[in-house]
Parts: C-alpha cells; structure tokens; sequence
C-alpha cells in the first residue's frame, strides 16, 4: 500500500507539472497551426510575461497599494506589454517577411528571441525575482489510506485548474466566436481567407497576442513556483518535445503531450533513478520524443503528412 | 442584398471598369491591355482557352495580383494597389478555380466565416461570447440559415467540408461567397468537374442569385452552353489579349473567337 500510495504521490505531482510543459506547448501550436510559423520565442515570451508582471506588482506593492490591487495592475501591465510585443513582432518581423519560407521565419523568430530576452532583461532586471501569487505549502491527502498520506502541492494544483480553464476559454474562442472562425480559416487556407475579407495582418496580430497571453498565465504560474528569472526560458524548451510526442498541429495533442512528459520524467526520475544514477529529468523528455519520431513522426495526434509524387 | 458604402450604381451602370491593364510575371505576359467593363445586374462571362489570362483577370479584380499599368474602377472609385481582404470590404466576393474551403471547418462555419465583414462585436465581447457579441452570432446565424436554404444543403450542416463530394463543395463555397452579400460575385469555374445535372443545378443557382438577389456576377466557364445560357455578354480573350466582346450570339460568330478555340492555318 505504501509502494501504490507512493506512485500516486509522483503520478499526481508529474501530471500536474506537465500541466506547464502543455501551457507553453500550446503557444507554440496557436502560432504554428494559423501561421506555419514555428515560435522559438514563446519561452522568451513566458520570460518577458513575467518580467513585466512582478516588477510592476512589486512597484505598486512599495507606493502602498493593497496585494490584490497590485496584482491586478501588474496583470495588466503585463498584457499591456504582450499586446505591444505581438504588434512589434507583427509589423517589423512577420509582416514584412510574408511569403517566405517556414526556414526563414523560424530564424527571424530565433533573432525576436535574443531581442525579448535582452530587451525584458534590459528594461526590467535581470534578476530571480518572487512571485507569491499562489500558496507554496502543500496537501497531504488520503492519509488514513496511505501511511504519510499523498503530498500534493497547493500550486501545482492550481497550475492544473488555470490551464483547465484557459484551454476551456481558447477551444470556445476559436471554435464559436468571428476571430476564432477567422483563425481557423487563416489556419486551413490563406487565400480563401482573405477573399472573405480576412486580414492576415490582424489574424497574426491576434495569434501572437493569444500566445503572449498564455505565456503570461504560464509566467504567473512558474514565476510563483521558481521566481521569475532567466531559467524559465530554459524550462520553456521543454516544450520541444512535448511538441514532437503531441504533435505540431494539434492543442489536444499539446495537452496531452505535455502529461505525459510530465508524469513520464517523474517516474523514470523515481523508479529508474535509483539504478542508473538520477538526473533523469533532465533528459527523459527528450529520450522519449526521439523514440516517439522514430514510430510516428507526425506526433500521436498530428496530421499525417503524405506527399504526392 | 448590398453591401454597404460607396455610392449607389444604378441597374445598367457600369459597376466596375478594366481599362488597359497588363500583368505580367518576369518576361511572361499575363494579360496585355486589357480593357472591359462590368455592368451592374448582369452576369458577364470571361472565356478563352488555357492559358488566356482568365484567372489572372480575376486575381487582378479582387486584388490577389497587381497589374504594371492600367486602371481599375470599382463603383466610380480608381484604385491602384488593393489587397484582397479591401476588395471584400468593398463588395467583391469570390469562387476558386480549385476549391478553396476551410477544410477542417463544417460546412455552417465555413458559411458563416464569409459573415466576417458583417459582423462587429469587438474582440473583448467575443472573448467573453456575451452582450453584443453573443446577439450578433444569432443574428448572422439566421442569415446564413436562408443561405443554406437557398443552396439547399441543409443534411450537411454540420459535415466536415474535406467529406463532401465535390459538387457540393462547390455549393458551399458559393454559399460562403453569397453569405458576404457582395455587389460583385466572381465565379472561377463554377462548373468544372461537374456531371451534368450538378451543372443544371449550379446554373440555376447563379441565375437565381442574379434575379433575386440583384448580383453582378462575372463567371468564368469553358462549358460554352453554360455560358451561351447564362451570360448577357461574353469578353473573349486569348493569350491575354482581349479578342472580342459581345452578346453571345456576336461572340459565337466571331471568326476571331473560332480561329482561338479552333486553331487557324498559318
């Protein structure tokens, strides 16, 4: 009983981290799907999120200004700031770049990348700094049941209830509203979308700001976990292989990409640990999307690509 | 059904003018000095064999290309460089050649995304879907409903548009053109690939469209029946060049047009 209560306490807490890998993977899959560009910018972009919300919430915090107050202005601030960085991204990156091949506009965003983690260093600090936005303490549950009872952590938890409702929010965005329909037409076929009087400018402007808006819910959740500071972008590449397993194309196939990275590196890390040597963390993911290529490159939920000869 | 803006074009009018235009790709000539116009009500066809600059000549009026020279008036304002969503915004709706739907959307959204114009909650209400926003999506519902009447494809609502057969992708992609209540309806190839009574069908939808409705309708179509049915005048070009422009009685007999289509001894 001790053994099952134990791989409950490392499922729950691996699902829960995965939780994060799916809300980063899922900027990635937003810009991809509607624009074929592939956003190595997006960990910058949780980075830069951050940044903004904590240096304006401790700003507001030392005038006097009431916790929750505070909170709120740094949250728009935040949101303030994406919004800017989507248009700038928009107008003087993509816009001008349009038609280019997918090569070339993965290379621009790798230089937008550099310029968002330079410029929100610059502008904001460059050090680690807390977050206290969610409690850090955790539960012990089911404690009659299992000898010590089941740690779960309170932020964890509510990591998980965040990206539940914001992947709820998106998927009835995209699915039953105008810009939601115009996306998907953008998605499926440019010139068709246009025709009806789609503006690829305004589409690309609303995906990097969907996008920069789920960074910023990823940076309030990891900023409270780990404060906010340059790792996050480092973590943010986690995501790669979440992609790779979930596939490009699909927001379900990030949620569930991202799970199974998560609960699939805390278990290796405790059962496999011991044996071969810890740190297994660091590299399962990875391990696993090779293996994942290897079978199904396409991902477990992406589109079969066939190529006519 | 009009859209809105610009001034009002009487019956007859000229709704849009084509004067001298050339397009050309590097060294090859699209379409060299091409001059016509279109009368607002009428269903006016462009035909000529492969080749001969009909698609360029669409691509050109609802902005997709840019011509070198040459002047473009639609409803009495010149334009120089138009983008295709402007020329939505000022009424010209559009058929491809090739079907081009939102294939991983049904064929209502298709539909509905063609209401994209019409409808103006701004994004914080749709984001929220409440107030006006929510209103709105009920409002334009019911129009694409009269829409999808019209066509008669109601059994298909809800399918995937990659699942139907062709001809009733077709449809749909009418249905999302008409769902823009242009003034202009540009139709590549409506019937191609069409067995004979999808073509019956089809034609009657864009004499419907026409009569009901009041849209101008420029078509292209290669089946010179359809257009000898449909059309009230014909412009013929060939090479990208315009070689005739008549009633279809004055095309057909055209020797210019038969030596095109048929071949000519030199």
């Amino acid at each position: 009983m001790v053994a099952f209560g134990q791989f409950l306490e490392v499922l729950i807490s691996g699902l829960l981290a995965g939780v994060l890998y799916s809300l980063v993977a899922l900027g990635f899959v937003l810009i991809f799907k509607a624009s074929g560009v592939f956003n190595f910018a997006q960990g910058a972009m949780v980075l830069l999120a951050g940044l903004a919300l904590v240096r304006a919430l401790d700003l507001m915090v030392a005038k006097g200004m009431p916790f929750w107050g505070a909170v709120i202005v740094g949250l728009v601030f935040a949101a303030a700031v994406m919004s800017l960085t989507a248009y700038l991204v928009e107008r003087f990156v993509l816009g001008p770049l349009v038609n280019q091949d997918g090569l070339t506009l993965f290379m621009a965003t790798i230089g937008v990348t550099f310029i968002i983690e330079g410029g929100a260093q610059m502008l904001f600090g460059a050090e680690v700094y807390p977050l206290p936005l969610f409690p850090t303490d955790a539960w012990f549950l089911f404690e009659k049941t299992f000898e010590g009872g089941i740690l779960v952590s309170k932020i964890d938890v509510w990591g998980g209830m965040i990206a539940a409702v914001l992947v709820v929010g998106l998927a009835l965005f995209f699915q039953r509203t105008k810009t939601g329909r115009a996306l998907r037409a953008v998605a499926d076929d440019h010139a068709a979308a246009q025709s009806v009087g789609i503006s690829l400018d305004w589409i690309w402007f609303i995906v990097w700001l969907v996008a920069g808006l789920v960074a910023l819910v990823a940076a309030t959740v990891w900023g409270t976990k780990l404060g906010v500071q340059f790792s996050i972008t480092f973590l943010a590449l986690k995501a790669l292989p979440v992609l790779i397993i979930g596939g490009f194309t699909s927001v379900p196939g990030a949620i569930v990409g991202g799970l199974i990275v998560g609960a699939g590196e805390k278990i290796a890390e405790a059962y496999l640990g011991p044996s071969i040597g810890g740190g297994i963390e660091y590299w399962f993911a990875y391990v696993l999307a090779l293996a994942v290529l290897l079978a199904r490159p396409q991902g477990l939920f992406g589109e079969r690509i066939i190529e006519r000869i | 059904m009009r859209a809105t803006g610009g001034p009002e074009i009487a019956v007859g009018d000229v709704l849009l003018s084509v004067e001298a235009v050339s397009l050309s790709f590097g060294g090859v000539k699209a379409v060299s000095d091409v001059s016509f116009d279109i009368r607002k009500g009428e269903i006016r066809a462009i035909i000529g064999p492969n080749g001969a600059g009909k698609t360029s000549m669409l691509n050109i009026i609802n902005g997709f290309y840019h011509p070198q020279h040459g002047r473009i008036t639609f409803k009495g304002a010149t334009r120089s460089r138009m983008r295709p969503h402007e020329a939505a915004r000022g009424g010209i709706a559009r058929t491809f050649q090739n079907v081009a739907l939102f294939k991983g959307m049904t064929a209502l959204d298709n539909i509905m995304a063609g209401r994209t114009l019409k409808m103006h909650a701004n994004l914080f209400w749709q984001m929220l879907r409440v107030g006006p926003a929510l209103k709105e999506e009920i409002e334009h519902r019911h129009r694409v409903e009269e829409i999808i009447d019209f066509l008669k494809i109601q059994d298909i609502r809800r399918v995937p548009v990659a699942r139907l057969p062709y001809g009733l992708q077709k449809r749909v992609e009418l249905g999302r053109a008409l769902a823009m209540e242009p003034e202009l309806l540009l139709l590549d190839e409506p019937m191609a690939g069409m067995n004979l009574e999808e073509k019956e069908d089809m034609s009657r939808f864009v004499l419907d469209v026409n009569d009901h409705f009041g849209t101008t309708v420029a078509l292209i179509e290669h089946d010179m029946g359809v257009v000898m049915d449909l059309s009230d005048r014909v412009v013929v070009l060939d090479h990208g060049i315009k070689i005739a422009d008549g009633t279809p009685d004055e095309v057909k007999n055209n020797q210019a047009v038969i030596d095109a289509y048929l071949g000519v001894a030199h």
